[in-house]
This record gives structure tokens, C-alpha cells and sequence, in this order.
């Protein structure tokens, strides 16, 4: 499977997530050193998680020795939105047996998905329009494409983070606060540059305000409760508006 | 967490095949990861455990607010971070 024509397909395909990986993961690296991660911990972490919002949630109540309970909660929330994603692909893996999918699923990401499902999906319309009918479903084609782009990434974000860990021990002291000011300043980046429509921006400014006076309610539980509350209330609005329009 | 992460990966991957997920309900794990982010934002630039700080607050809130203005304009996350840690670092310095 890898190295067959669909794998390198999905390996050139990837390319662009590659160039987006190289600084998100770079920052975490330099932001996880800035926190106290060993550079173990750094490159276990990205590859067993492989998760760049989550490794950022669980930062910071790491580095501050937080319950154990509260890490797993953020991560696991921060995850699931890898249910739909890989809800979404699983049709065009039929066939496949469970175990290499397995192994593939470890690979799942916001960027892997999206260029995985617009490629099969591109190429489902195409066939079917010119036989006029829906093609089989090459599941193991697929997979190779998908591991393609998902495996390629996934390496490129491991390594990624250990040369992040690398460069922000070089830097001199006097810069923590830039250091610490990375992750944050890159994911309300990444945010800003996704934003659409209107519940997004609302959410966001709404959290970003609730969770001050949340954590300082409760450290632990506070900032978590804020947010799932924000993300909850926006969108029942959204729904609301939507079944009214 | 690393397993938490895999079983909601691998999960639909074995039992939900064949089976779409509700677009409603997409929403609401997206909108719920961006308030996540957005509530770790916070905490991490403004809070130090329990308590709010007052000082560095300022500072650190004008250098968010540019690298969303940077970020919005560039279209790029990379150079509005860039700008908020040349500005934050230089705060930090001046104070």
C-alpha cells in the first residue's frame, strides 16, 4: 500500500498541509519547552495525540499540575470533532478490513480529512457522471491516498515539534514571554483566518470574555464550564434561527 | 488522552460505516473545540492559577488584539503571531 501510485497521489496532495505544519507544530514545540515539557514528553505527545488544538488545551493545566480528570475532559472534548470527520470518510474505506483502518484512523486531522474527502468525493462525481451510474468503492485505493496525506502529515508534525523543542532551548533568557505568547497568538490567528459567518465570531468573543470570570470561579472547572455553556447557547440561537428563516 | 483521542478516530471508522453524521450536530462539536480554544486563549494570557493579572493584562490583551487584526488582514495565522510576539516581547522589555 504505501508507495503504490495512490499513496504518492495523496502525498503530493498533502503537500500543502506539510508547509502548514511545519509552523503550527515548530510552536508547539517552542511552547511545550516554554512550559516545562521534556522533549519526550514533546515528541510522545504529538504522536500519540496528534491533535494540535487539544495538546494546546492540555497544556497549560499540565505545566500547572491540574487534576489528571480536567486534562482528559479538555483533550477529549477538544476531540471530538474527529467524530464527523472520520464518520464522513468511512464509506469510501468499504471493504477494508479493520485492521489497517485502525491504523489509519490514528492519522485523522482537521487537514487530512478535508483534502481526503474532497479528492473521493471529486473523484465518486466523476465517474458516475460519465457512466451514469455510482462507481464501486475502491476502499483500498482510498486508503493509500488517504495514508498518503495522513501519514506524510502526521510525520511532519512529530518531527515538527521536536525541532520546535530544539530551537526554543537555543533561545537566550528574557524571552518566556514571547515564547508563551506563541500558541495562543497562533491559534486566535488560525481562528480569525476560518471565521464564517456569524455564530463563529460571537462564540469566540463570548468564551474568550466568559472564561476569565469562570477560572477565577473555579481554576479547574471554570473556564471548561464557560465554554461548553457559550458553545451550547450559540448554537440552540443558530438553530433557532435557522428554523425560523 | 492519547486513547480518548484514538477511540474517537477509530470509532466510527468500525462502527459507523455506512452512516452519516447530522450537519447539526458537526456544528455543535466545532463550535464547541472553538470555545475551547477561545476559553484557553484567555486563561493562558490573562490568569496565573486563580488569580487575574492586573499588569501584564494590558499588555497582553493589546498583543492579541493585533495579531487578530494582523491575522484578519494577511489572511495568515503565522504573521499575526509573528507581530504578537515581537510586540508582547517588546512590552515585556519596556515595563
Amino acid at each position: 500500500m504505501f508507495f503504490s501510485p495512490r499513496f504518492r497521489q495523496g502525498a503530493k496532495a498533502a503537500v500543502p498541509i506539510w508547509i502548514a505544519f511545519v509552523p503550527s507544530s515548530v510552536a508547539w514545540g517552542m511552547a511545550a519547552q516554554a512550559h516545562g515539557l521534556k522533549l519526550d514528553e514533546v515528541i510522545l505527545m504529538s504522536a500519540w495525540v496528534y491533535s494540535g488544538p487539544a495538546q494546546f488545551a492540555v497544556l497549560a493545566p499540565l505545566a500547572e499540575g491540574k487534576s489528571s480528570l480536567q486534562v482528559l475532559v479538555a483533550g477529549f472534548l477538544m476531540n471530538l470533532r474527529f467524530l464527523p470527520m472520520s464518520t464522513a470518510l468511512a464509506p469510501y474505506f468499504s471493504g477494508v478490513k479493520r485492521v489497517p483502518l485502525l491504523f489509519a484512523s490514528h492519522v485523522v486531522s482537521a487537514s487530512s480529512f478535508i483534502v481526503s474527502y474532497l479528492q473521493f468525493q471529486k473523484e465518486r462525481e466523476g465517474v458516475s457522471d460519465e457512466s451514469g451510474a455510482l462507481q464501486r468503492i475502491d476502499g483500498y485505493g482510498n486508503l493509500a491516498f488517504f495514508l498518503g496525506v495522513g501519514a506524510t502529515s502526521f510525520l511532519i508534525w512529530v518531527v515538527g515539534s521536536g525541532v520546535g523543542y530544539g530551537i526554543a532551548l537555543g533561545f537566550p533568557p528574557g524571552f518566556e514571554e514571547a515564547l508563551k505568547f506563541i500558541l495562543p497568538g497562533y491559534f486566535a490567528g488560525l481562528l480569525v483566518v476560518e471565521m464564517k459567518g456569524w455564530a463563529m465570531p460571537l462564540i469566540c468573543v463570548a468564551s474568550l470574555l466568559a472564561a476569565i470570570p469562570g477560572a477565577l470561579i473555579n481554576s479547574g472547572w471554570g473556564w471548561l464550564v464557560t465554554a461548553i455553556s457559550v458553545a451550547i447557547l450559540g448554537w440552540v440561537l443558530e438553530q433557532w434561527k435557522l428554523r425560523a428563516s | 488522552m492519547g486513547l480518548m483521542a484514538f477511540a474517537v478516530r477509530a470509532g466510527p471508522q468500525l462502527f459507523f460505516v455506512g452512516r452519516k453524521f447530522p450537519e447539526a450536530w458537526d456544528r455543535l462539536l466545532r463550535y464547541l473545540s472553538y470555545a475551547f480554544i477561545c476559553s484557553i486563549i484567555s486563561v493562558t494570557l490573562f490568569l496565573t492559577g486563580a488569580r487575574f493579572e492586573t499588569q501584564v493584562a494590558p499588555y497582553r490583551g493589546a498583543a492579541l488584539a493585533v495579531t487578530i487584526i494582523i491575522a484578519h488582514k494577511t489572511k495568515s495565522a503565522v504573521t499575526g503571531m509573528l507581530v504578537g510576539m515581537v510586540l508582547v516581547l517588546l512590552f515585556s522589555w519596556i515595563r
